[in-house]
Order: C-alpha cells, then sequence, then structure tokens
C-alpha cells in the first residue's frame, strides 16, 4: 500500500515536471493509462476492452489521413492547407487543439477547430461551402474527420489550455456556462442534468462529471472512434445527440451557440491531459 | 469530384460572400463584435445566441404541434432551476416554496378519482424512451407512441440490470409502501409534476408537460404499486440486501 502511494507520487511528481516543461506529444493510450492511475473513477474505467484496445485505435488510421490531406494542395486554388492559422501561426498544428476555441483576429470571431477548418478550406483552398469536401462533416472517411482527428491527434497529451484574454473569449465561455445548466423543452433536461454527478448512469453508461476534471478531459476528447458506431466522431457530433436525448432541437455547428458551449466545455477540463484520439463506447 | 468543379463561378461567388469577407462580416453585422457581445450579461448573451443569431434551427416544426423556438423557450420554473444549479448553491426556502406552489397549481387530478391501469402497458412505458426526440432524426409518434424513459434513471424491475442510477431505486415500490389512496394520490402527483415534493429536481413533469397522458401514467403508476407488477416481486438478490 505505501509503495503502491509512493508509486503513484512519483507519477505524479513526474508528470508535474514534464508539464511545467514544454509539454510533450504523447500516445493517447499512455496519457489515459496515467490518468486512471492518478484518480480512481467508474466512468475513466467503464470499459477494460476499450482501454485494451486503445493502441489499435482505427482512429489512428484516420489521423494518417487527415496529415497527407492537409499538406496535400487541393481546391480550386490548388494550395495545401500550410498557410492554414490555427492559432499558433500559419501551419502550426501541434498543440493548436487545446488551446481552442480562440479568437481571431481576422474574423472577428471566437472559432473552434471545425468552423476555422472550414474558414481555411474556403478561404485558402477556395472550396464552396456546398462542396462535399466542406459540406460533409460526419463520418471517418469525410475529409472533416481526417483533418479534425490529424490535428487534434498533434495535441494528445498536452493540458487543455483555451486561451481567456480576450473580452470576447471570456463572454463566450460564460454564454456556453448558461447554456450547459439552461433547462428547457418537453423533458426539463439541461446538459447539467446527466453531467454534473460522479458514477451516475443512464441506463448503463457511466456519465461524466464536467465538475470533475479528470473525467471531462476524457468526455471532451474528440474525435474519438466510437465503438458501437464503427465511425470516428466529432464533438460536434457529440453535441448534436446530446441535443437529441435531451428533446432539444438542434443546435447549428459553426454557430456562436455551439461554439460558446464549447469553449464552457474545454474551460471545464483545463489543465488535464488531452487523449487524442480517443475511443468510446 | 468533377461533378462539383461544374460551376466554378457560382462556388466562387458563394465561397466569396461567405469567407473573403470576414471584415465586412464584422463591420455590418452588429451581432460578432466584441462590444455588443461583451455588453451583455452571460443570460442575455446565451440567449441572444440561441434566439437571434440562429445558433439552432428554430423554424423546425415539433411534435407537439410548435416550433423548435417554442421547445428552447423557457418556463418560470426551467428559468430559476437553472440558474440556482448553474449558482451551485443550495435551493433556498422561500424559492422552493415559489417552485413548489408552481407545481400544486399545474396538477390536474382525475375526474372521478386515481385508480391504476395496466401494469404490462405501464412496463412498456417505463422502459421506452421513444418521443419528442428532433432534429436529424425525428421520432413519429403516429408509429410509436411516446414513453417515460423511466429505467434511464431508475432501477425498477429488481432484475433488470440495464438501469440509470440518476434517481433513486423504485423496486419494491409499493411493495414497502401500500395502495392506499393516499399513496395513489402522491405518486400520481410525482409523476404529473415532482417538483410539488422535490423543488428543482431533475425528474421531468410528465403530466404538466403533457409528454404521458393521464391513461399512461395510471399505466405507469400500476407498473409501481400493483403488487402483480415485477417491480414488487421479491427476487433473491433483493432479499439478500434487506
Ligand atoms: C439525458 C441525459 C443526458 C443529457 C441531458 C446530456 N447528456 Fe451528454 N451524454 C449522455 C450519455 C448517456 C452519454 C454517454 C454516451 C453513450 O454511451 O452513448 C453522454 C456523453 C457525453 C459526452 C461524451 C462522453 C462520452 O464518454 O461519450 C459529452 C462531452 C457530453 N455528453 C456532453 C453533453 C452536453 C454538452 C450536453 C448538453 C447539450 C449533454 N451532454 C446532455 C447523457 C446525457
Ligand atoms: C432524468 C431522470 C429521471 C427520469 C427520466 C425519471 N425520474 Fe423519477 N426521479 C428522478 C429523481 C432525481 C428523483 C428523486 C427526487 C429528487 O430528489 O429530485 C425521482 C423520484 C421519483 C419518485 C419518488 C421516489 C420516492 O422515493 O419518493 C418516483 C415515484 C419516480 N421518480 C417515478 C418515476 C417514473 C414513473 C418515471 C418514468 C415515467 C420517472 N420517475 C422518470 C429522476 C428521474
Amino acid at each position: 500500500m505505501r509503495i503502491k502511494n509512493a508509486a503513484r507520487a512519483a507519477g505524479i511528481a513526474a508528470f508535474l515536471s514534464m508539464a511545467s516543461h514544454a509539454a510533450q506529444v504523447q500516445p493517447p493510450e499512455d496519457v489515459l493509462g496515467e490518468l486512471i492511475e492518478r484518480n480512481s473513477s467508474d466512468y475513466l474505467t467503464q470499459s477494460e476492452q476499450n482501454i485494451m484496445m486503445m493502441p489499435d485505435n482505427p482512429a489512428l488510421w484516420t489521423a494518417d489521413e487527415g496529415k497527407d490531406l492537409f499538406y496535400e494542395e487541393r481546391g480550386p486554388n490548388n494550395k495545401s492547407l500550410e498557410t492554414c492559422d490555427l492559432g499558433k501561426g500559419p501551419g502550426v498544428v501541434e498543440g493548436v487543439y487545446v488551446e481552442l476555441p480562440r479568437y481571431f483576429e481576422d474574423t472577428g470571431r471566437v472559432m473552434d477547430l471545425e468552423s476555422r477548418l472550414v474558414y481555411c478550406m474556403t478561404s485558402i483552398q477556395g472550396f464552396s461551402p456546398e462542396d462535399p469536401e466542406v459540406k460533409t462533416r460526419h463520418g471517418s472517411s469525410s475529409d472533416m474527420m481526417k483533418l479534425q482527428t490529424f490535428i487534434a491527434s498533434r495535441s494528445s497529451g498536452l493540458p487543455w489550455n483555451p486561451p481567456m484574454d480576450h473580452p470576447l473569449e471570456k463572454a463566450m465561455r460564460d454564454a456556453g456556462e448558461v447554456m450547459f445548466y439552461r433547462r428547457a423543452g418537453t423533458s426539463d433536461f439541461s446538459c447539467a442534468t446527466c453531467h454534473t454527478n460522479t458514477s451516475k448512469r443512464i441506463r448503463a453508461s457511466v456519465l461524466p462529471n464536467i465538475n470533475e476534471p479528470h473525467e471531462w478531459t476524457k468526455a471532451i476528447s474528440w474525435p474519438a472512434f466510437r465503438v458501437g458506431q464503427q465511425n470516428v466522431r466529432s464533438s460536434t457530433h457529440r453535441i448534436r445527440g446530446c441535443y437529441w436525448q435531451m428533446r432539444q432541437p438542434q443546435i447549428i455547428p459553426g454557430s456562436d451557440a455551439a461554439i460558446a458551449l464549447m469553449s464552457y466545455w474545454t474551460d471545464a477540463a483545463r489543465g488535464q491531459p488531452a487523449i487524442l484520439p480517443d475511443k468510446k463506447r | 469530384m468533377t461533378r462539383n468543379r461544374k460551376m466554378p463561378l457560382l462556388a466562387l461567388i458563394a465561397g466569396a460572400s461567405l469567407c473573403a469577407a470576414p471584415s465586412l462580416f464584422a463591420a455590418e453585422r452588429p451581432s460578432s463584435p466584441v462590444a455588443a457581445y461583451t455588453a451583455m450579461s452571460p443570460e442575455e448573451l446565451a440567449d441572444y445566441l440561441i434566439f437571434e443569431m440562429e445558433g439552432f434551427d428554430l423554424d423546425a416544426p415539433t411534435q407537439e404541434g410548435g416550433t423548435a423556438r417554442d421547445r428552447l423557450e423557457q418556463d418560470r420554473t426551467q428559468k430559476v432551476c437553472s440558474a440556482i444549479a448553474r449558482s451551485g448553491a443550495a435551493l433556498d426556502r422561500p424559492t422552493a416554496a415559489k417552485i413548489s406552489a408552481l407545481a400544486e397549481e399545474s396538477i390536474q387530478l382525475p375526474e372521478g378519482g386515481i385508480a391504476l391501469g395496466d401494469w404490462k402497458k405501464g412496463e412498456q412505458i417505463a422502459r421506452s424512451g421513444y418521443g419528442y426526440r428532433m432534429g436529424h432524426r425525428m421520432d413519429d409518434h403516429s408509429g410509436e407512441p411516446p414513453g417515460g424513459n423511466c429505467y434511464a434513471c431508475h432501477q425498477l424491475d429488481p432484475n433488470e440490470t440495464a438501469h440509470g442510477t440518476v434517481g433513486p431505486s423504485l423496486a419494491g415500490y409499493g411493495r414497502l409502501r401500500g395502495t392506499s389512496d393516499a399513496m395513489l394520490k402522491h405518486t400520481y402527483q410525482i409523476i404529473y409534476n415532482a417538483h410539488l415534493f422535490f423543488p428543482c429536481t431533475t425528474m421531468p413533469r410528465f403530466g404538466h408537460n403533457g409528454t404521458l397522458t393521464q391513461e399512461q401514467i395510471r399505466d405507469v403508476m400500476a407498473y409501481l404499486l400493483d403488487p402483480e407488477s415485477p417491480v414488487n416481486q421479491e427476487t433473491e438478490q433483493t432479499a439478500q440486501a434487506d
């Protein structure tokens, strides 16, 4: 018992010293493994099989395909995405995802990864919003999922750290918090109904608690391969599913309402390492 | 691929109007600018993003005959309980009394008294999560009646393992509490509007919101209270647990 605690303390110390130096991208299975070692959580450990199969995550292929797409010259303008600024300068992908959503000077908006990609694909590569490259958002074979999975995977193991320096970033986060707690509709549900308790279940699924950052980091680690759907899914897809379960209308992807909600949920995982790409039930 | 390249001009115009004009976007629409958003309280901004900035597909029709906009509007109970949950504070007594009084006003007791319905139908209602979901896959009530989804949050039949734990276990509900008139009324009121006894509860207001009919409520009550119902059978498991 004492040895185990000592080992755990050493693990925490090692982790902290690593985090205080330039944190490094880590394989998602290692990030999850360390998280489970440091915290006891029914949510994190609910699927032993998914944990074991992390190294064989099909989303890793999706990320590879996304990498090719990112550097390929495409679209009417025959350009790659190397001039796309995802928050840390043109072409930088490492560590950008854990610092989104953020304010972008060039659009005057707070944007999440998906809306920023749409912006870059249309403004740099010249795609129309109606082109399938931009319009098709769901499924492992969509360009959007491939690109998102590649970019996100380059933040695995880094702590969530969405900037709150710009007043608009703060305003969006706060509005997102209101939305998270906002009960409405024929079932009186809000996101908080199901996601503010620890170890509670809806039917057989253990629910993540937004007030426990070590649980919430896994909850928001999208893209993730959903075993039940045999597809890589995005944050946008998860939000769509939860609004549907809530018996509330569909939120519009890329709308400020959707980005506000994501600003809040990312802020709630602040400091905990991202698990990307993840695998979920 | 080539199909989409057929109208390059159109694509260009569409692309330009959306993307090459971010500065125009920011200058002409009073929407996005920092000044407009940051001047609002978080509550005002949330409502603004939902209702004024096309955050949701507001004109979509709903099963109950209104629009998505109506579905998103909050009534007093929803508004007050949302704010309290967000604040993290405990519910203060005067507010609890108000929410409870609103619930009392909303409850319509069936004419001619409360009687138990058919527990078998009640079981289907308790198990079914169908109904009122909208958006990418809209539930069609003409094909299947909406259910109560009680199992999402409660244990009922002690032999069912796929049950939620957001609400307390209701296994043995009738066996433990009996079927007096007072108990029937109490259970009816909880299903109709549980805020009467549990202000700001997360349990949906099935009667008040009209998601279960009076007949369905009677059937679910039978599932909870009828001695024949699986909910009230003693199992080895519960016998040991007791
Ligand atoms: C009625 C209960 C319920 C409500 C309300 C609800 N969710 Fe969920 N949520 C779930 C369930 C159940 C899962 C688990 C996924 C599964 O197994 O299908 C989940 C999963 C999630 C996840 C990913 C965690 C995972 O492991 O899959 C996130 C993030 C999330 N919800 C956010 C939200 C947000 C944001 C809202 C409000 C817009 C919301 N939820 C509303 C039940 C709910
Ligand atoms: C979203 C979760 C949720 C759903 C769905 C739900 N309930 Fe509940 N229910 C609760 C909670 C939580 C409580 C406890 C009250 C409280 O403290 O808020 C409760 C309490 C109750 C009680 C009172 C228990 C007692 O000890 O007095 C009954 C009876 C009940 N529910 C029946 C039902 C029935 C029948 C259904 C389906 C038609 C249902 N519930 C659906 C969450 C839910």
